[in-house]
């Protein structure tokens, strides 16, 4: 047995591209969760469950388009479709969401809109699984092109190198939004004082509805992209990765919007990297669910040393 | 001797007058509500209240942590699950951890006793997070318990469980139906109440309190922040344990399946649900959150939804008529007769609905204690700066 260092450059390049793969999706919901704690300091529990309504609606898109037998340039027709639906979709539920459970505590006690985000989030997941699905998973068509790209060690399917090429993409186009539009303007300044921006003319709510709108466009992606990757879905799928998501934005300092992406992509390569790190010390043979146990190990371990995150600072500049 | 009588009486008399003043008619109202349902009702029910009051008690001890240290605890499974391996790994003949079993009445103690150090080991590395940081840490935790259970199979057999748990038996009687389990968690619950309602009024319960309303002023009043967290993480822990310790001998069946999220958020939901702080706010929202969702899979429940086929008629003509001006397909209601089954089903769909709906129409619990209230109240007078870090 080589010395953990010693392994091949062939494993490093998997781990990298596996990582920078649950990286994308974990930063991509995590986005969700750190804008809307800018704007309400809500955690926003139900944000997994925008992310499987994003999924579904990506399914029944290219289900409509004829599902395992979409071929040629409809392919890429009824991806893009998925996608553009899946963010319409998504970013109505966070809305509804918003307007139904929590604008009407946003001066209740700090734990009400928990509990209701928390009621929300039960109601969808089984909303979906026990009223339309009846407890069964549904599979996407696996219609995207197999294939490999390879660079010396490195090999990647056509898929992930589509999966983490969009996620940055999507990424950029919402950091260009946050930081150059008017309205992105107006949700950093609601991030920082929801008071002052309110004096300052500008209309809050809107600010707050966009501010959900936003993170579940990009939770819906993050949904078909999972789903075109693993195919399986499911009501209750979007609880775990929420979890993560959340998990991750913790870790890059919630609130911070770079803290989010780079949150997600450290929790990508840490459950990646750390298990198979593990297995390779003889005699232990860890199950894949001890990606989870890595995963919050670590989110205690840098909340010890840095108690507000990567990037939290003590007066967080938010958003 | 008379001195004696004399201290007797006044030691009464004293212990009685401490009893929080609400607390004393309304104790023995529900003690008679506990006592009378006993012949009442049949085990189906008699299983229902055994969860409701299985639940209340966890979320007295979780009321500790939460309502009274301000410590949002989202992983309180891990302590349930704590107290329900304890007496599982160590009380059933399958277990591969021991040979043998050991006596319940020796376990539960046990139980308490581990529960206590585990929210300990578990609080000591959370002590300097707040807030939502804590929350999800915690999360984490009872995440990482039910995992370890189903993993190290070499003790716990993971997913295929340990039964034929030991018995506790009180030498007169063996309690193992859902009538005696019943008792023996009413027992709990009033222990439990007592000891978490004395705390409250203590010395320990007002530094809990100072440290919810500001951690950094009740340290500069000379409060040991980092004794008092603990004690509240190792109380409620502890409780979270003892219902561990009751739930796996009347289940009888311990496996990680049991101990999923969905425990925590019950626990969690129905304090806050119920009026943080409040004992009463506990079992009210014990009886609407655990009770409600037990009460839809009922027999009954769906003997008295028959008596609405005339209401599927008038829906189904109103579906059909929407059929006709839109085109679409909308399916009609299933007869009447089905719709117990399906209410069943749709139990987790309604606790959602149910849980929004509380918090949106009584955002501050159905009872909320009395001393929170002001303080809400105070607070939307000067709101608290935004933009300050957790």
């Amino acid at each position: 047995m080589a010395p953990l260092f010693l392994t091949s450059a062939e494993f490093w390049a998997d781990q990298l591209v596996n990582g920078l793969t649950t990286g994308s999706i974990y930063a991509l919901i995590a986005l969700g969760y750190t804008m809307v704690y800018g704007v309400l300091q809500l955690i926003n529990f139900a944000h997994g469950e925008v992310f499987m309504v994003g999924a579904f609606a990506g399914f029944g898109v290219l289900t409509a388009f004829g599902g395992e037998d979409i071929s040629g340039v409809m392919i890429t027709v009824s991806i893009l479709v998925a996608l553009i639906a899946a963010g319409a979709a998504s970013a109505a539920t966070a809305v509804t969401i918003e307007r139904v459970a929590y604008r009407p505590l946003r001066n209740a006690p700090r734990l009400a809109p928990l509990i209701s985000a928390i009621g929300v989030s039960v109601f969808l997941s089984h909303l979906v699984d026990d009223f339309f699905l009846n407890g069964e998973s549904q599979f996407y068509p696996q219609i995207f092109p197999t294939g490999n790209v390879s660079a010396g060690p490195l090999s990647i399917s056509y898929l992930q190198l589509f999966l983490i090429g969009a996620s940055l993409a999507m990424m950029a186009v919402l950091y260009w939004v946050i930081q150059r539009t008017r309205t992105g303007r107006a949700i950093r300044a609601v991030s920082e004082s929801r008071d002052n921006s309110a004096l300052m003319g500008i209309d809050v709510n809107r600010a707050i509805v966009i501010t959900f709108a936003l993170g579940a466009v990009m939770a819906g992606f993050a949904g078909v992209l999972y789903g075109l990757f693993l195919s399986s879905i499911r009501g209750s799928m979007g609880f775990i990765p929420g979890v993560k998501a959340f998990t991750a934005a913790v870790l890059g300092g919630i609130g911070s919007i770079p803290g989010a992406v780079l949150g997600g992509y450290i929790l990508g390569f840490a459950e990646t990297i750390g298990r198979e790190l593990l297995n390779e010390i003889p005699g232990v043979n860890l199950p894949n669910q001890w990606k989870d146990v890595i995963a919050f190990a670590l989110l205690v371990t840098i909340l010890i040393l840095r108690p507000s995150g990567i990037f939290g600072r003590k007066e967080t500049k938010r958003a | 001797m008379p001195e004696i009588r004399r201290q007797l009486l006044r030691l009464r008399a004293n212990t009685w007058e401490r009893l929080p003043a609400a607390l004393r008619p309304f104790t023995w109202f529900l003690i008679s509500l506990a006592v009378l349902i006993i012949p009442t009702f049949d085990d189906v029910w008699m299983r229902m209240f055994f969860l409701v009051a299985l639940y209340a008690t966890l979320g007295m001890g979780l009321n500790v942590v939460v309502g009274l240290a301000g410590l949002l605890d989202l992983g309180f499974v891990a302590f349930f699950a704590t107290g329900a391996y304890v007496v599982a790994m160590l009380g059933s003949p399958v277990s591969p951890a021991v040979s043998g079993t050991l006596n319940y009445w020796f376990l539960l103690p046990l139980a308490i006793g581990v529960g206590a150090l585990v929210g300990l080991l578990l609080g000591l590395p959370v002590l300097p997070l707040r807030g939502d940081y804590l929350a999800i840490v915690t999360l984490g935790f009872g995440e990482i318990i039910r995992i370890l259970a189903l993993n190290m199979d070499n003790y716990t057999r993971g997913s295929q469980g340990l039964f034929e748990i030991h018995k506790p038996d009180l030498g007169f009687r063996h309690i193992d139906d859902v009538r005696s389990f019943y008792v023996l968690v009413v027992v709990a619950a009033l222990a439990v109440w007592f000891v978490t309602s004395r705390l409250r009024e203590s010395r320990v319960g007002r530094a809990w309190e100072a440290i919810r309303e500001d951690e950094d002023v009740a340290a500069a009043m000379g409060i040991n922040t980092t004794k008092y967290k603990l004690m509240a993480f190792a109380t409620g822990a502890s409780v979270g344990a003892l219902g561990g310790a009751i739930f796996a001998p009347f289940i009888d069946f311990v496996a990680p399946q049991s101990f999923t999220l969905i425990v925590s958020i019950n626990v969690i939901a129905l304090v806050i649900i119920g009026g943080m702080g409040s004992t009463q706010g506990v079992f009210a929202g014990a009886l609407l959150l655990i009770g409600v969702p037990e009460l839809l899979q009922f027999q009954e429940t769906a003997d008295f939804l028959k008596h609405f086929g005339w209401l599927r008629d008038v829906i189904n003509a109103l579906i059909s008529g929407f059929n006709t001006i839109t085109f679409l397909d909308v399916d009609k209601l299933p007869p009447a007769e089905d719709w117990g089954e399906k209410l069943a089903l749709y139990r987790f769909i309604v606790f959602g609905a149910l849980l929004v709906l509380v918090m949106v129409l009584r955002p501050s619990g159905l009872f909320p204690s009395k001393r929170r209230e002001r303080e809400f109240a105070r607070r939307e007078e000067e709101p608290v700066p935004e933009g300050t870090a957790v």
